[in-house]
């Protein structure tokens, strides 16, 4: 217990209430250390009344009232400009009591700190200093002392130099209202010394400004106490309830916040009502959460069965409802996810599990699905060709159950699967490297035209990745991944590719017209059906393309510019390649026209069906005639073929999770546009220099 | 629940029972009835489910949540009702005003009076506050001015520690309440003591 407090209101009240005291606290031990203390300070009682309920009552309370920790309220730290009235502000309570002069400047100066803020006006201006007389206090002191003619100094030392005058004084005149702070106080000689720095300041009135300042910026108690002064008929309960504060219905909060007090957890002096007594799960916010728990899970049970009894519709909603109710509620999500996964939507499904396992790790029914979704899902990837993602989530089921014999295996097969694939695209990689020629006149306009490429590139500045490594043999497990990743972009990009009609138009014309134009203007989309084109009729040259494709999929996987022109002069080579080796050319010359005229007419046709209907007619064709090339040729297009076929198949699953990862790449996305565009005008010249070479032959 | 809410809450229900007879209405509905207007009224809106849920628990301790079911709707439906019956009790004047506010403007003001250190050494608002608060357990909050209750209550927590104030013409609870006489202070303050003997015997 406090022992000044006590000691305090006993001196106050007198011998009665120590008595009274003994009687009531005398089991408690705080007590008894102080008892001692205070039958010492008893004096003359100064109150004349005798107020024996009253004495009663704080005996009985006094280990209440006394405690430490009764004293909850902290004060404000920082003072606030009062801007607005959150609060009726009234003069301060001496003017309205009308106290003595004497006692008022005794209070004053009993409660003046270094520190404070005052206000006065000057009144005369020596060398040394400034004068003023105080009109009031600001800034949280509260007093009225106007009257009191309390003189104040402010030395020369403690007034700011403004920088324009040599003499700081020659800024003040007599009469100007200043703000101070106080910097010492004399309390016998009753003398203040004053200073206009900040400093002199204690943090928290660190705003107020210092100064000359003008009537408006007198504190609201100060005008209002004037009002009072000059009109005696007003009282202070009128002018509180006038005040515009007074009706603010956040007031009350206002003031508590001001005062210290907390709203939720006020002092009672009710021993039932004590904070401490009332458990935390007796609050209502704790009961309403068990009992949305309890009623979710009923919500779940049935649920189930409607799941079991076949209404997967009804059950959905079940457990939509349930997770309303309680949005993390293990069980619903479990429930719900097997549901998804049944139903065919493994993506949310893995989702719905990885939330409840969040929640309660040790979910053995949602680890158990979980790990069964992942492996199934990655079944479908591998079919997809999606290897490396693929093996992610094996690997993932197998670190969330070890014992899980269905991911290990798949694991395996698939890891095998994945060696296979890199060593065929070393082989071919390889191939590659080998048909490098040297150069020729054809191969060096066409470096240049690449050279001007990369021009417009670096104009454009588009992001480089670091990924300019080079080249194909560098392509690894990247390669197993990008392989299927190709194929699905290349359909990808066909049905979009679909979408640009008019502009195809213009971008045709322009690339057969003007060829060298081109370069430095356009790099628009190209049409997606170029490749259909392609496919249909020039077997070669499509497989010429598609590896090319490949190899700018690959760039465009790696998100590299830089490979860009490794890419095309590959693709480049390729065709070379293909123009110099005596494998069945049907028509090349007309290529360029064939697929002008292929583009227009199919330009008009959106349907990504017809293409993938017309690609897969081709796919076939293409197994068909895969025989007559050479071999490497053969090697190669007889794989590009199958794992085309397979992606085409199965990108009607796999369509749109890819696609969100083909979105997710749309960094290449522009390039993509512009591959196709540089690839078609190379082609059309490539065509150009084989008709030449044709001729010259 | 913050303070005014509760106040209008207390006050509700004092004033119904004023009219009403005790025997012929559940108090405990009444009073969770009373509870739910008030959150309405005074803007803090409470949910009824939460009501019922604390007030069973009240009841029965440590029990598990009420179940939501066919007792747990009725219970639900029969608070709304008693709301309306309220309402028509008090002539659907409910709102109110409260002694709050002007407690705490008088604590300001007699903050100002004292010694700063004096003023954060003694927990005077907390005690005023809570006498305050306290009251409302019995009809004390119906049957005086509101202006005469904070005023009381503040002089109770002055008294309690002791403190002294600076006397000129006027007694300060004088300035701050023109009407007031020495003796009212004394009824009301004999009134919110009682409330307190009445606990002291229920416990």
């Amino acid at each position: 217990m406090e022992r000044d407090l006590l000691r305090q209101s006993v001196s106050y009240h007198g011998e009665n209430l120590l008595l009274l005291l003994k009687c009531e606290q005398s089991e408690n031990p705080d007590f008894k250390c102080v008892a001692a203390d205070l039958s010492k300070t008893l004096s003359q009682r100064d109150v004349e009344e005798v107020s024996p309920v009253l004495e009663q009552f704080i005996a009985r309370k006094a280990d209440l009232l006394f405690a430490p920790s009764w004293k909850t309220s902290v004060p404000a730290d920082e003072w606030q400009e009062e801007t607005g009235e959150a609060y009726a502000i009234m003069p301060p309570l001496e003017q309205f009591m009308e106290v003595c002069f004497e006692e008022r400047r005794e209070l004053f100066y009993r409660d003046v700190e270094r520190g404070d803020v005052v206000i006065g006006r000057i009144n005369s201006v020596r060398d040394f200093g400034l004068f003023v007389t105080l009109l009031c206090t600001a800034g949280g002191l509260e007093r009225d002392i106007e009257d009191l003619e309390i003189k104040a100094l402010c030395p020369l030392r403690d007034v700011p130099s403004t920088g324009i005058h040599d003499d700081p004084l020659s800024y003040y005149q007599i009469g100007d209202l200043i703000q101070a702070g106080v910097k010492d106080i004399d309390r016998y000689h009753e003398k203040l010394t004053l200073s206009l720095f900040s400093s002199s300041l204690p943090p928290h009135l660190d705003k107020v400004k210092l100064g000359v300042i003008s009537k408006e910026d007198l504190p609201l108690h100060y005008t209002r106490g004037e009002k009072v002064a000059a009109d005696s008929s007003e009282t202070y309960e009128k002018l509180l309830e006038r005040s515009l504060g007074l009706s603010n219905p956040l007031n009350v909060d206002y003031l508590l916040g001001k005062l210290g007090i907390s709203d939720t957890q006020t002092p009672s002096l009710m021993r039932g009502l004590q904070s401490k007594h009332f458990k935390e799960d007796d609050f209502a916010t704790a009961i309403r959460k068990k009992q949305s728990v309890s009623w979710a899970l009923k919500c779940v049970k049935v649920g189930v069965e409607r799941f079991k009894s076949g209404r997967h519709v009804e059950a959905m909603n079940e457990y939509n409802k349930a997770l309303e109710i309680d949005t993390n509620n293990v069980e619903a999500l479990v429930a719900r996810g097997a549901l998804y996964a049944t139903k065919g939507s493994l993506m949310k499904a893995i989702e719905d599990f990885e939330l409840a396992l969040e929640n309660c790790p040790t979910h053995r029914n949602a680890k158990k699905y979980l790990c069964q979704t992942l492996v199934e899902r990655g079944g479908q990837l591998e079919e997809e060709e999606k290897l490396v993602t693929a093996e992610g989530l094996y690997k993932r089921a197998i670190v969330l159950d070890n014992t899980f014999q269905e991911a290990a295996e798949a694991l395996e097969k698939l890891q095998i699967h994945i060696q296979k694939s890199l060593k065929l695209k070393e082989q071919e990689a390889a191939k590659e490297q080998e048909n490098t020629k040297t150069v020729e006149t054809s191969a060096e306009k066409l470096r240049k035209i690449l050279k001007e490429e990369k021009r417009m590139k670096k104009k454009r500045k588009r992001s480089t990745s670091s990924s300019t490594s080079s080249d194909t043999s560098s392509t690894s497990s990247d390669d197993s991944s990008s392989t299927s990743r190709k194929k699905s972009k290349k359909r990808k990009r066909k049905r979009r590719r679909s979408s640009h009609g008019s502009k195809k138009h213009k971008r045709r014309v322009s690339s057969c017209s003007d060829k060298t134009a081109e370069d430095d203007k356009e790099w628009f989309p190209a049409p997606a059906n170029t490749f259909a084109s392609y496919i249909d009729q020039k077997q070669s040259i499509s497989k010429l393309i598609s590896e090319g494709e490949q190899s700018w999929e690959k760039s465009r996987c790696e998100d590299g510019r830089g490979r860009l022109d490794d890419a095309i002069e590959r693709s480049l080579e390729n065709l070379k390649h293909g123009a110099q080796s005596e494998a069945s050319r049907l028509g090349r010359p007309d290529v360029n026209g064939e697929v002008r005229d292929r583009h227009r007419t199919q330009s008009t046709s959106e349907c990504a069906r017809n293409r993938r209907d017309s690609s897969s007619s081709t796919q076939s064709e293409y197994s068909q005639k895969s025989d007559r090339y050479s071999k490497e040729f053969s090697a190669q297009g007889r794989k590009h073929s199958e794992s085309e076929r397979g992606g085409n198949e199965k990108m009607d699953r796999g369509e749109r999770s890819s696609r969100d990862q083909n979105d997710g790449r749309k960094s290449g996305g522009s390039q993509k546009k512009e591959i196709p565009s540089n690839l078609l005008d190379i082609f059309s010249r490539i065509a150009e220099f084989e008709k030449e070479k044709k001729l010259k032959k | 629940m913050r303070s005014v809410p509760m106040a209008t809450a207390c006050v509700l229900y004092h004033r119904f029972f004023q009219s009403a007879s005790l025997l012929v209405y559940e108090p405990y509905l009444v009073a969770m009835s009373a509870i739910y207007l008030a959150g309405k009224v005074e803007e803090q809106h409470l949910r009824t489910r939460d009501i019922i849920n604390v007030c069973h628990r009240y009841f029965h301790p440590e029990s598990e949540p009420m179940e939501l079911d066919g007792k747990f709707w009725e219970l639900r439906d029969s608070i709304v009702q008693c709301e309306l019956l309220i309402l028509r009790q008090l002539n659907f004047q409910v709102s109110f005003e409260h002694p709050h506010k002007y407690v705490l403007h008088y604590l300001l003001s007699v903050r100002s009076l004292l010694n700063r250190h004096a003023w954060s050494r003694t927990p005077i608002a907390e005690t005023a506050l809570a006498v305050l608060k306290d009251s409302y357990h019995g009809s004390v909050c119906v049957r005086h001015k509101p202006q005469h209750l904070a005023l009381t209550s503040l002089y109770l927590a002055l008294q309690t520690y002791g403190v002294q104030l600076p006397r000129g013409e006027l007694e300060w609870w004088q300035v701050v309440c023109a009407d007031i006489t020495k003796a009212q202070i004394e009824t009301i303050m004999s009134e919110l003591l009682q409330l307190y003997d009445m606990e002291a015997k229920c416990t």
